[in-house]
């Protein structure tokens, strides 16, 4: 449920995304994003079959330019003759089902169930209500025929699925014996931007999944908001290994239709930029006030019920390759890693055909010890590449442990293991293999997200004046604020410094309505100018530092209210 | 974008007529449209009113009405199967209406049954080497027109979408219907040497089918499946796949949803569009119509030729590869509930049950209730530790007999019941839902945890056994062995499949569906002997053909 405004005023990280982006142009073959540049040829042995490996652009010198290729030259995306919808090949599709299965065992204990409502909507059923939709109408994508007949009326493809699942709740929930009702959906939603597209991080398609629930008190929702919250807060940080500052949205931020705005926020270091991982919001009754959600109380009166929504996307991985990956490609923590452990024997020439075969006889026996610990595991037994060109190829994927056997391993019963995250090595005996992998696995998971954590932690600047605010944003960093926590004031942040700011929101409903040519030149011409776009707040944090009483808030000077985490962000 | 094809008579036409009409005309014209399809057409009317109020009104006399036919809240199946199936899958809150016609909302308890599928299938797709995918749901028409067989057949039932953003698209862009020519064009790209191939993926997804006459679970506009899609080097490995996943199909018809199929080839008229060949499982409803209920399609190089995926061998020469896809929707759904279902709603096997055993503590004065609420929670923790899916009942504004209905009714296998003097003996009672009445009642249960939970465990597999057997016994009697027309033609008015020697041409075959209304379901893999002699041409006959009337 990331609210539109958020979506709209986020911006784009893709600075060398293919072309092909642009809207209204012909549809062009996506085949390589770079197809014009000449790629470097990495540990390419001269071997003539071998293709070419590695990336061109560096994470520190061009990250746009990184981050595009990285994800197609990993295998995790192929971009596709639409532009803005992606195919997630299985190397990134196995950790969305990784973090698919882990959250949604974790929301089935707390009571929620899953079910599927309809891609399509009437357009009666999408206007239902009017401000909701408002935000999200510009980005809808119609079907105005079936077969070869023009259909009378369009049905819209779901940009989400508020205003199709609720006039059901009305229907199903009567009494408070029906309470809570708490359903969840893993789908795929449409949202017809015209922002520069990035894979994961902003395409016109993308999957997610969205939880709407239902209560008899606000306490039930709540506490509600705050469970799942700590979720998307643990897949970030317990599986992505990346850190996340949870907090409450300002009422700027906030979704348009709730109560509050609970989020995840993460950090990109290398852009200096936020970025919203994930949103859990109390609608209050808002809602079921709209679409008539009443219900019995146990006095037999009639009361409008509590709700919530909440949503993750396949965002999520976006943010994981940005905040680990290297020059060298992805690093993938090992706990949403399809491929955990990959084994290269390493054979050299002088070796005879017996020796060979012990070794990749070895490597099997090697693999089977581990995938019977538990660990997944492939070999690599291709003979058409040497075993540097493996080498790169598995760090490009980033496989976190490449386990090595060579000729000399063979003799002395060890095999070298090599971290992809930090370059480590060390030996290990064959018979100790299968206990000490998944514990390396398991420390490599940790130390990742504690040098994360750490960088996140560094990128914080406590500042307290409007001066060491601006001095923070130039270091790329976060500033934490004392505020007043005002909508005048964050007003004024975006205006102050006079580059800054010009949210997006306000002139892409314009687009929608004028239509013209020069308002779309419009938009590329402004969103050229993206590194110079304004900070806002990411989010109140909830963990708050001690305010002394009469601080002033940086911006306005009356007395401050909290802290405020404040940067530039996707 | 010109679109070729005509389409389907009187159809779409109806369709958009329908949809030109407005309020209470539409109703009307849907009406007639969907006469066929009792009981649909008052829910669908619910549906199309666009204020709630209305929608909340209606429900509530539908409600009251129910309420007046006494203890019964389906009708029974044997009075009249179509109302009988809308009947459970509104009563049993599998699925309801979606706001736009031939849509459906999959409530929780349906949707754990398509999870059921999903976690069955996703790990013998993974066994068998396969790996997921996500393909886009937008493909440029552009795309589907590269094969024509397969754009001819798809065609008249696309869903097109031409304007986004606020803006016309360049080119109209398909919602999916399958995602064979996506594949291709990635595959196209993605494959260069025999050394990427086998290339076994699968996806899980909604796709579109403008459908005319749709029916929950079994026809609907939008459904959700399983696709997958491989290539290979050569046609025998994908031959090989195109019945290895067949089989895999065939497998968790019979073993977990308790479903016996008949496997076999589908005719030239009834395969899928762009394909060289469809294998498929079919399978025997209660009111004897046939399902499909899972295909796998051996394309060959149609698909290969029209993207052009090409392969380097190990000669060095280009090759076109060959390739399968397969699919199974949540039309399985439907199946399941049509082939084990009774008179009083779901019978579910237990390896698909969401709830495969319920326990429903009897209290009827309060100073029981502490010591039969302790017997009840030990029976569902040793239950729950021994990965039972169980749900106690323990509340308190409906009779246990109540309870019993519900239960029987959303086809819960196995049912617990405790009360105090079960407390006393150390004993329950437990019923099994395959097993009507009495004969079903196993009384002194013990209720020691280890024992009870024995004879639970031991009991699903009963009934999960159970279930089949019934289920293929009652096939086996509705299934005739012809040697002429005239055969075909009772055996069909009965009700019943018919089988015989089969050699005749498209235009035979098309004949008999106009005559008989039964189409040709397959070529079962398993042949029984026959004469050899086609019962209706007399030509000579290599293989028995199965016929009947299909959903």
């Amino acid at each position: 449920m990331a609210a539109p405004e958020e979506q709209m005023a986020a911006l784009s990280v893709a600075d060398g995304a293919p072309a092909a982006a642009a809207e209204g142009g012909k549809p062009k073959k996506e085949k390589k994003p770079k197809a014009d540049k000449p790629k470097q040829q990495q540990g390419g042995e001269g071997k003539k079959k071998e293709t070419k490996l590695g990336l061109t652009a560096s994470k520190e010198g061009d990250f746009g330019d990184w981050y595009s290729q990285v994800v197609v030259e990993s295998e995790m995306i192929s971009y596709y003759d639409v532009s803005g919808c992606y195919i997630l090949r299985p190397y990134s599709f196995a950790i969305w089902d990784e973090i698919k299965n882990w959250f949604d065992a974790r929301i089935k204990e707390l009571g929620v169930q899953n079910a599927y409502f309809p891609l399509f909507i009437t357009e009666d059923v999408l206007m239902t209500e009017k401000e909701h939709v408002e935000g999200f109408a510009p980005e809808v994508a119609w079907v105005t025929k079936s077969g070869s007949s023009e259909l009378d009326r369009p049905i819209a493809i779901r940009p989400t699925s508020e205003t199709v699942m609720y006039p059901y709740y009305a229907q199903w929930i009567r009494s408070h014996r029906d309470l809570p009702l708490r359903l969840n959906q893993w789908t795929n939603v449409v949202r017809w931007e015209f922002k520069h597209p990035t894979p994961f991080i902003r395409s016109r398609e993308f999957l997610w999944q969205e939880g709407h629930t239902v209560f008899a008190t606000k306490e039930e929702a709540d506490t509600e908001v705050y469970q799942i919250l700590d979720l998307y807060r643990r897949v970030y940080e317990e599986l992505l290994a990346v850190p996340v500052c949870k907090g409450m949205k300002s009422s700027k931020e906030k979704f348009a239709g709730a109560l509050y705005t609970t989020s995840v926020e993460a950090f990109i270091p290398t852009s200096g930029r936020g970025v919203q991982g994930a949103t859990s919001h109390c609608l209050g009754q808002n809602f079921s006030k709209m679409f008539g959600i009443e219900f019995e109380t146990e006095e037999k009166t009639r009361q409008h019920a509590w709700q919530n929504s909440w949503g993750l996307t396949t965002r999520t991985i976006g943010v994981m390759v940005m905040t680990h990956g290297d020059d060298k490609g992805v690093v993938i923590p090992p706990r949403v890693a399809q491929i955990q452990v990959v084994v290269i024997p390493i054979p050299n020439s002088k070796l005879g055909e017996e020796a060979v075969k012990a070794m990749l006889d070895r490597a099997d026996a090697i693999a089977a010890d581990l995938k019977a610990a538990g660990v997944r595991v492939t070999v690599d037994r291709r003979d058409n590449y040497t075993p540097g060109w493996k080498y790169n190829f598995w760090e490009l994927r980033g496989v976190p442990l490449r386990l090595e056997l060579g000729p000399r391993d063979m003799d002395s019963g060890v095999a070298m293991l090599a971290r992809r995250d930090n370059g480590g090595k060390q030996s290990c005996a064959w018979g100790e293999l299968a206990a000490a992998v998944p514990k390396l696995l398991e420390q490599q998971q940790a130390e990742m997200y504690a040098k994360a954590r750490a960088e996140f932690d560094s990128c914080i600047e406590r500042v307290t004046t409007w001066d060491d605010f601006m001095a923070a944003l130039e270091r790329k960093h976060m500033a934490l604020a004392p505020w007043c926590d005002t909508e005048e004031s964050e007003e004024e942040v975006k205006r102050r410094p006079p580059c800054l700011a010009i949210p997006l929101a306000t002139y892409l409903p314009l687009l929608f309505m004028c239509d013209t040519e020069e308002s779309e030149e419009e938009v590329k011409r402004r969103s050229a100018t993206k590194d110079a776009m304004g900070a806002k707040t990411l989010c109140i944090p909830l963990e708050q530092p001690d305010l002394p009483e009469g601080t002033p808030c940086f911006v306005t000077g009356a007395p401050a209210k909290c802290w405020a985490l404040w940067g530039r962000s996707y | 974008m010109q679109l070729t094809r005509t389409i389907v008579p009187g159809c779409l036409r109806l369709c958009s007529a329908a949809q030109r009409a407005s309020g209470r005309q539409l109703v009307r014209r849907g009406r007639v449209a969907l006469s066929t399809v009792a009981g649909e057409v008052a829910t669908e009317q619910q549906q199309q009113q666009p204020k709630q109020q209305k929608q909340k009104q209606q429900q509530k006399q539908q409600q009251g009405g129910g309420g007046k036919k006494g203890e019964r809240l389906v009708t029974p199946k044997s009075e009249d199967f179509s109302r009988w199936y809308l009947d459970v899958v509104r009563e049993c809150q599998l699925a309801d209406y979606g706001p736009v016609r031939g849509t459906m909302v999959i409530r929780p308890y349906g949707y754990a049954l398509w999870e059921g599928v999903q976690s069955h299938l996703d790990k013998a797709f993974k066994e068998t080497g396969h790996q997921n995918a996500y393909f886009p749901q937008l493909i440029p028409y552009s795309f589907l027109a590269k094969e024509a067989e397969h754009v001819e057949g798809f065609a008249p039932e696309l869903a097109l979408v031409t304007k986004g953003g606020g803006k016309d698209l360049e080119e109209p862009l398909v919602v999916r219907p399958t995602s064979e020519t996506i594949v291709n064009h990635m595959f196209a790209q993605w494959v260069q040497s025999y050394r990427d191939l086998p290339l076994l993926l699968n996806q899980w997804a909604n796709v579109h089918r403008w459908e005319m006459r749709t029916r929950p679970f079994v026809r609907t506009l939008e459904f959700l499946w399983q696709e997958g899609h491989t290539a290979h080097a050569t046609p025998e490995e994908a031959e090989e796949e195109t019945i290895r996943m067949l089989r895999v199909y065939e497998d968790f018809a019979c073993n977990v949803a308790a479903m016996p199929v008949i496997a076999g080839r589908k005719s030239r008229i009834e395969s899928f569009a762009g394909a060289n060949c469809t294998y498929t499982i079919e399978a025997m409803m209660g009111d004897r119509k046939a399902l499909q209920a899972g295909t796998s399609h051996n394309l060959g190089d149609n698909f290969a030729k029209a993207f052009g995926t090409r392969y380097l061998d190990e000669a060095g020469q280009l090759q076109y590869v060959h390739q399968s896809s397969w699919g199974v929707s949540t039309r399985m759904v439907g199946g399941i509930i049509m082939t084990h279902g009774d008179d009083a709603g779901l019978r579910l096997p237990p390896r698909m049950a969401p709830i495969q055993v319920v326990i429903v503590p009897i209290i009827k004065k309060e100073a029981d209730a502490e010591g039969v609420m302790a017997a009840v929670q030990g029976l569902e923790s040793a239950l729950k530790a021994a990965g039972v899916r169980v749900l106690l009942d323990a509340t308190t504004d409906k009779t246990p007999g109540w309870k019993f209905n519900q239960y029987e009714m959303k086809g819960v296998p196995v049912r617990v019941e405790v009360g105090p003097r079960d407390v006393e003996q150390n004993a329950c009672v437990v019923a099994r839902r395959d097993v009507p009445g009495k004969e079903g009642k196993q009384f002194g249960v013990p209720m020691e945890a280890a024992a009870f939970v024995a004879h639970v465990q031991g009991l699903l597999e009963e009934v999960q056994a159970s279930l089949l057997a019934q289920a293929r016994e009652f096939r086996d009697a509705n299934i005739v062995d012809v040697s002429s027309y005239e055969e075909l033609q009772a055996a069909v008015a009965e009700g019943k499949w018919a089988r015989g020697p089969w050699a005749g041409s498209d235009d035979d075959e098309r004949r008999v569906k106009e005559e008989t209304s039964a189409t040709l379901r397959c070529f079962p893999f398993e042949q029984p002997q026959h004469s050899g002699v086609c019962f209706l041409t007399g030509a000579p006959a290599k293989e028995v053909a199965l016929f009947a009337k299909a959903y």
